[in-house]
């Protein structure tokens, strides 16, 4: 049993910093305000006493939080204003995450989260713990979880499949990331930024000392293809970061995953609370035949759709087999599939064209050489056939497989009895060529998340809700597992305070 | 599309619906007095011009007879629904029709609630939850929907118990 005791002190620093990431931009305002444009020395002044006043907050959380395990329930006592006891029993608990942040690591320390269906998991984090202590607790609150497979837990260690993602394959998955088009944005607001800061003349002064003999059209094709660079690196550093030492391992009831280089991160993910299987295979990954394993899980009390990185990079022959072996539940024979009849092409070439039209008349019209935007016509067109070839609906015995491309290529693989809706929709222009949308939602974190196939004939799409509609298989049982466990958890939160 | 859920909504939706959009319809007609008062009373300053104020006020007549005239008819016609034991069946929309279906297993929670402008028809709209979505079927005779709603909660109880 855990005596009641107080985390290791650095949980005041860790504190402090959860603080600041958590309302950043706040701070970053109040800074500003407060220092109301005054000198320098006086915004100095102002962020060292911030920081002090919350170094000082978050030592004075430090000494109220107070936490123990007893009979099989996590009791934590907190709060600097308001005193708070939070009293969790083990069977309630769904997920315990450790992880370790950058102040956590420097003192060689750990933080332990504990997640259930219902609450907030804010209140239940233990931000500074040994990590000898730290798994004590996790074996302490497990324990009565799982009593039945006590006994073999202890012995077939060696089944315990572990998959781990190697240097080479990091290096491939960060150089091809897709948070490359997010980091292009970014950086590209950046760069319109800059000519807010340097007056014109401090431009063309640059410009003309620096790069002589260079004309206008090669000063733009520079700043874009800097600002690709820029982006990319962006993108190869956080990708690294996130995924470095990437591991999963296969246990009875749950996957683990840990995975980060600074901020390592721990993630358990009971088999039952999965809700859908993606394969992503992004623009710059498909070419090169690698794609990653996504999974929906539900039940995290987390207010965005909750999406956990299952492998962040698999060579495609091998998913079938990864799959197997890892969520053997979603492995299916495909026994019946439909494609978007050839009268859809139109719609999805069309698609694009009013999707790109509007960009291309507003960079036409407003920069120079705006004329080579329709270019853009190209790949547009291009990406809206290659839609039209891509998507697809199939199912296998209690799977329904749908496939479709935005830009990326998806492939979502949804058990019959985890669609929370579906839904068939028709407008008037699809209505003449006789098609629809098909659109699956499936619970995710706190809201859900759809999938969509456009453009497939509307007796197929009706066909498969029917499908989905008498869903009376012996799957039910798992189903109603975790149906169960949903509504307990909203009928009586397991939270007292 | 094929064969359509059995039951309509009650016909009072359409006046009902007509009253909430005709209220959301003065809110743009006091906004278009406004602008109408301004260019009459300050006619020199040139913000917009009259074309402009014609035009917009030709659009919002034709929003307005739209409004009150068609799309209430036009969305009671196409709106049907149909609760067993297995699944809830909707069909909606004006333009883009729209079938859905939620299994009953899903249903987390159903509920009925009425505003002023329902209760002074005697409607109510069922709201139906799952843990990712959340379903209405509008403007239903108050006892209907009260009877919609407790089917619905049996039916999910019953397949519960199923196993």
């Amino acid at each position: 049993m855990f005596e009641l005791q107080r985390q290791h002190p650095a949980a005041a620093l860790a504190n402090a910093f959860d603080i600041i990431r958590a309302n950043f931009i706040t701070i970053v305002i109040l800074i500003f305000v407060g220092s109301g444009g005054r000198e320098a020395n006086f915004t100095l002044y102002w962020i060292i006493g911030t920081f002090l006043f919350l170094l000082v907050w978050g030592a004075i959380s430090w000494y109220r939080f107070q936490f123990s395990v007893e009979d099989g329930e996590l009791r934590i006592e907190q709060g600097v204003m308001v005193r708070k006891k939070l009293y969790l029993t083990s069977d309630r608990i769904q997920v315990i995450d450790i992880s370790a942040g950058v102040v956590q690591r420097l003192f060689g320390l750990v933080a332990v989260e504990v997640k259930t269906a219902g609450s907030s998991s804010k209140e239940a984090k233990i931000s500074a713990i040994t990590r000898e202590k730290a798994e004590k607790l996790k074996a302490l609150l497990r324990k009565k979880t799982e009593k039945s497979d006590d006994s073999q837990e202890a012995e077939p260690v060696l089944q315990r499949k572990v998959y781990a993602l190697d240097t080479r394959d990091l290096l491939i998955a960060a150089s091809t990331s897709g948070r490359f088009g997010v980091a292009l944005s970014v950086v590209g607001v950046a760069f319109s930024q800059v000519e807010q800061l340097i007056s014109e003349e401090q431009m063309i002064h640059f410009v003309e000392t620096i790069i002589p003999r260079s004309t206008n059209a090669s000063m733009i094709a520079m700043s874009i293809f800097a600002v690709i660079a820029i982006a990319w690196l962006f993108s190869f550093a956080s990708t690294i970061f996130k995924y470095y030492d990437f591991v999963v391992e296969v246990r009875e009831n749950e996957l683990l995953i840990s995975r980060g280089l600074f901020e390592r991160t721990q993630l358990t993910i009971p088999f039952n609370r999965i809700q859908a299987v993606q394969i992503k295979e992004e623009l710059l990954r498909q070419p090169l035949g690698y794609a990653s394993l996504v999974i929906e899980s539900a039940g995290y009390g987390e207010s965005e759709g909750n999406s956990t990185t299952l492998f962040p990079l698999l060579a495609k022959p091998q998913i079938y087999n990864f799959i197997n072996e890892v969520i053997p539940d979603y492995q299916t024979e495909i026994s019946e599939n439909s494609n978007v009849p050839s009268v859809g092409l139109r719609r999805y070439l069309f698609r694009m064209l009013w999707i790109s039209l509007p960009v291309i008349l507003i960079v036409w019209s407003s920069i120079p050489y705006g004329v080579y935007s329709w270019f853009l016509l190209i790949p547009a067109l291009l990406l809206g056939y290659q839609q039209y070839r891509d998507a697809e609906i199939a199912r296998g015995k209690d799977i329904l497989i749908l496939t479709f491309r935005l830009l990326s290529k998806t492939t979502a693989m949804v058990k019959k009895y985890r669609m929370q809706s579906c839904q068939v929709q028709q407008n008037p222009f699809q209505k003449r060529l006789n098609l629809s949308n098909l659109t699956i939602h499936v619970a995710s974190g706190n809201q859900g998340r759809a999938f969509t196939v456009r453009d497939v004939e509307i007796t197929e799409a009706m066909d498969y809700r029917m499908w989905l509609s008498n869903g009376q298989d012996g799957s039910v049982i798992s189903d109603d597992e975790d149906g169960e466990a949903l509504n307990e958890d909203v009928d009586n939160p397991d939270v007292t305070r | 599309m094929r064969s359509s859920p059995k039951n309509k909504l009650s016909h009072d939706a359409i006046k009902a619906w007509r009253v909430s959009l005709s209220i959301f319809i003065l809110f743009l007609v006091l906004g278009l007095f406004f602008l109408w008062g301004y260019k009459l009373l300050s006619p020199e300053d040139g913000f917009f011009s009259m074309w402009t104020l014609i035009a917009i006020t030709v659009i919002l007549i034709v929003i307005t007879g739209l409004c009150i005239f068609f799309i209430p008819e036009i969305r009671w016609r196409r709106w049907s629904y149909q609760v067993d034991e297995h699944e809830v069946d909707l069909q909606s929309g004006i333009f883009i029709i729209t079938r859905t279906l939620v299994p009953i297993k899903r249903v987390q929670h159903v509920d009925t609630r009425q505003g002023p402008i329902l209760r002074s028809y005697n409607l109510a709209d069922v709201t139906i939850s799952t843990a990712a979505t959340t379903h209405r079927i509008p403007a239903l005779n108050e006892e209907v929907a009260d009877q919609v709603r407790d089917q619905i909660s049996k039916f999910a109880r019953l397949a519960e118990e199923d196993v």
